[in-house]
């Protein structure tokens, strides 16, 4: 007891005291929690999950006993003397193993499940008994959605947004070279065209379909300038009348995606703008002032020397971008419910639609689109890790 | 001393919830409108059974309507209140098959009221020939019209699908839009394709479709569409319907653009707060289209179910006994202006649309609940976005129906 701590100046040793102690705690912990979890818990895990919020209470209180369980563990291995021994060997893991055990319970657990729910029929619910109601129907829900002509339509709106959502790069890019400049109060205008992306996207999208709205929207209005006389009706009110009908963009199934892909650039732009703002701060002056002396200038400045020093923005802000135009689910959410009848679904929401929306309850069919989604997003993941691992690679 | 602190800390939290469960027998009821008049009756219903019976403690919770839909699941599988509001017909069906509700058919047949004054009710009610739950409040559907602009015109409420037409034909002629209407949320557009479906085949062919027994192509739904495309064709709805919600539809019917709105009775409040006196609308039942068809209105009832899972069966039992007597269900939908399902009840005698309403549903062949809540959800969902792309785009009649057919394989 006394040489040990006495002759070290590390904080995680600990005495033989401590540990039993520590020891003692973790047993209680482990029983309480046995006691705790029985059953549930292991569904939870292995099974299909019944939803967790129900159950608050006993979800903290699991997690607080967890939390106390990891830290009596933890000082028990800080203490053991294998530990001493390989301490730089082990300490990694020991920080990263709150991570992982939550990744596991939050991200990875899940991903299975979602993926074993997608063999089966199932309305989400669980009978009297906490028995499961669904069942197996193998590969079914992967012919029905071969079939369904709004998983196609749901496919192709992803595609545009990923295609179109890439305007905000070059748009973000020119906004930026533009704003780059030293004039009285640029700040304000740099904060100026920085303000759509700090607005929340379901307050942008609600003010994108107003401002559609074929009634009252600011579009209408301007087109009311050209087309549009006021009447007064047979009730004596003034009413528009118009020789052509005001576009009505959110409810016409061919326009109805774009307006809603236009509102999503709009704060995107701005993101790209300052991500590639930070950038050109880091454009080395040596090397354009290099090639102005040897009678560069415009585009070809732009394109040889000043993008390639931009190129960790410009991935930065692709990435963003794709990861952007995957989460258009706010936007769908708060301008069309995935309407006029399912044209502007992407996978995400329909996915929402079938499975929780308005109390549909196609549970299965829901998992399948999210099953075929992930595989998507896969694609696109292990690009981006792949050119991160060349990058370390290449760095170290 | 903390091991001390901690033994009485525990001691008094365990003895007092052992002291709140021996004093008095308790009831938690879960409710699912915020609106003022709707939370205000609700309470007021509260209020009078805790009077009536004061040694039970009762736990009033309030929740928005929408958010219900999703949390009743996770409320009926776990932590389940005694009492819990939810809808009647199909929609109670998949918490039924799965047993979460309790059946409480015994009380139907002893209790006085259920047992005699609610039979008009009755089998939206049931499943299995067992009943499920007591319906509060229920109100009518039918078409509110411009009653100035008739006058205006020199036209009367129409008896039969001609005079519809020639009504709107007429309409027309002097630049009124003969329908208002806002399908953004698809449920309005149900309720037109309802009334078009009762009037031309009937209650029965209704619920075949809605249960699934009858096909989309089906030549009987083709000949309700084949209406629809008059309707459209003949009569129109508000060009921009697709980007309005119901409450928007109202602004062209309340500045004299259009006359017509095929809606429930909850909108008369909306009209009056739109500027509309009672002088100028007034209401008609959705006039007959094949003449012979006995006459079926579409009458969404909500209701009060007691989860399998409650723990103070007694006592839910007793409130649900409480909401059927004609007191209680004549003060809640005085106070709502809504109709009460108990025959006894008193209603507003002042209010026109409640008496008109009253005695529409009380002569009724039969009483639908609505698209949405006599078909299952996946096929509620499936069938109203097919509904709104055919107002849009007629042509695509075929297209619809064949996918709905496919829809439905699937869904049954």
């Amino acid at each position: 007891m006394t040489s040990n701590v006495a002759g070290s100046n590390n904080r995680f040793d600990t005495s033989v005291n401590q540990m039993a102690i520590a020891g003692v705690v973790l047993a209680l912990c482990v029983y309480v929690l046995m006691f705790v979890i029985n059953t549930t818990m292991v569904q939870e895990m292995f099974g299909y999950s019944r939803q967790i919020s129900a159950r608050v209470p006993t979800f903290f209180m699991r997690m607080g006993v967890l939390l106390v369980a990891i830290a009596a563990g933890f000082f028990m291995i800080t203490g053991h003397s294998y530990y001493k021994r390989n301490k730089l060997a082990v300490a990694p893991w020991l920080f990263l193993a709150i991570g992982l055990a939550f990744f596991m319970v939050y991200v990875i657990i899940p991903i299975f499940q979602s993926i074993s729910f997608s063999f089966t029929k199932w309305n989400g619910l669980y009978d009297i008994n906490g028995d499961w109601t669904g069942e197996w129907v193998g590969l079914h829900n992967y012919r029905i959605l071969w079939d369904d002509p709004n998983f196609w339509t749901s496919l192709k709106n992803n595609l545009i947004w990923l295609v179109l959502f890439m305007l905000a790069v070059p748009i973000g890019l020119f906004i930026a070279l533009f704003l780059n400049q030293t004039v009285m109060g640029i700040r304000i205008y740099k904060s100026l065209f920085f303000f759509p992306f700090v607005i929340s996207q379901v307050v942008v999208g609600l003010i994108f379909a107003w401002a559609y709205n074929p009634e009252f929207g600011l579009l209408s209005e301007i087109w009311g300038w050209f087309f549009c006389d006021f009447k007064e009706n047979i009730m004596g009110n003034l009413s528009r009348v118009c020789s052509v009908d005001p576009p009505s963009i959110l409810g016409d199934a061919n326009t109805a995606t774009y307006g809603i892909i236009a509102a999503g650039l709009w704060p995107q732009i701005a993101y790209c703008m300052i991500l590639y703002l930070t950038g050109l701060n880091n454009v080395s002056p040596d090397q354009i002032e290099a090639a102005q002396l040897d009678g560069a200038k415009g585009w070809k400045m732009l394109r040889h020397v000043v993008l390639p020093q931009l190129k960790p923005a410009t991935f930065i802000a692709i990435v963003v971008t794709v990861i952007g135009a995957l989460r258009s689910f706010d936007m769908i959410a708060t301008m069309t419910q995935g309407g006029p009848y399912g044209s502007t679904n992407v996978l995400a929401y329909y996915m929402y639609d079938q499975a929780v929306g308005e109390g549909v309850g196609r549970y299965g069919y829901g998992s399948a689109i999210a099953t075929v989604l992930f595989f998507i997003m896969l694609v696109y993941i292990s690009y981006f890790l792949y050119r991160m691992y060349q990058d370390e690679k290449e760095g170290g | 001393m903390s091991l001390r602190f901690t033994k009485l800390a525990l001691g008094a939290a365990l003895g007092s919830l052992f002291s709140g469960a021996l004093l008095a027998s308790d009831l938690v009821v879960t409710f699912d409108d915020l609106n003022p008049d709707k939370k205000a009756a609700f309470e007021a219903a509260i209020d009078a059974f805790k009077a009536a019976n004061p040694d039970i403690n009762v736990v009033a919770n309030n929740g928005d309507r929408e958010a219900h839909k999703n949390t009743i699941r996770n409320a009926l599988q776990n932590d389940a209140p005694d009492v819990i509001t939810w809808y009647p017909g199909n929609r109670m069906g998949p918490f039924v098959d799965a047993g979460l509700f309790l059946d409480i058919s015994d009380l139907w047949a002893s209790d006085e009221n259920l047992s005699s004054k609610f039979n008009a009710i009755k089998p939206t009610m049931s499943r299995d020939g067992k009943q499920w739950g007591v319906p509060y409040s229920y109100y009518q559907w039918g078409v509110y019209y411009r009653k100035d602009i008739y006058d205006k015109l020199s036209l009367s409420e129409p008896k039969n699908w001609e005079e519809l037409l020639g009504n709107c034909d007429t309409l027309k002629e002097a630049g009124v839009t003969p329908f208002t209407i806002g399908t953004q949320y698809l449920w309005t557009a149900a309720g037109v394709f309802d009334y078009l479906n009762l009037r031309t085949n009937g209650y029965e062919v209704h619920n075949d479709l809605t249960a699934g027994k009858i096909k989309y192509t089906d030549d009987r739904i083709r000949a309700t569409f084949a209406k629809w495309e008059e309707m459209l064709d003949r009569c129109s709805f508000v060009s921009t319907h697709a980007t309005m919600d119901w409450q928007a539809a109202i602004s062209p019917f309340a500045k004299g653009d259009a006359a017509m709105y095929v809606m429930g009775n909850f909108s008369v409040g909306q009209y009056k707060d739109a500027g509309l006196t009672d002088d100028q609308i007034d209401f008609f039942q959705f006039p007959e289209i094949t003449a012979g068809v006995p006459r079926a209105e579409e009458a969404p009832a909500d209701a009060f179910f007691i989860p399998a899972k409650a723990k103070n069966v007694e006592n839910a039992k007793k409130f649900l006994a409480f909401i059927a007597t004609p007191q209680i269900q004549g003060d809640w939908n005085k106070a709502i202006g809504q109709l009460p399902p108990n025959s006894d009840a008193e209603i507003n005698a002042d209010d026109k649309f409640i008496v008109e309403g009253m005695a529409t549903l009380s002569t009724a062949a039969g009483l639908a609940q609505f698209y949405d809540r006599d078909a299952p959800a996946a096929m509620a969902k499936a069938g109203m976005e097919g509904f709104q792309k055919f107002m849009l785009d007629p042509s695509t009649l075929d297209e619809v129906l064949e996918g709905l057919d496919k829809v439905q394989a699937e869904v049954y």
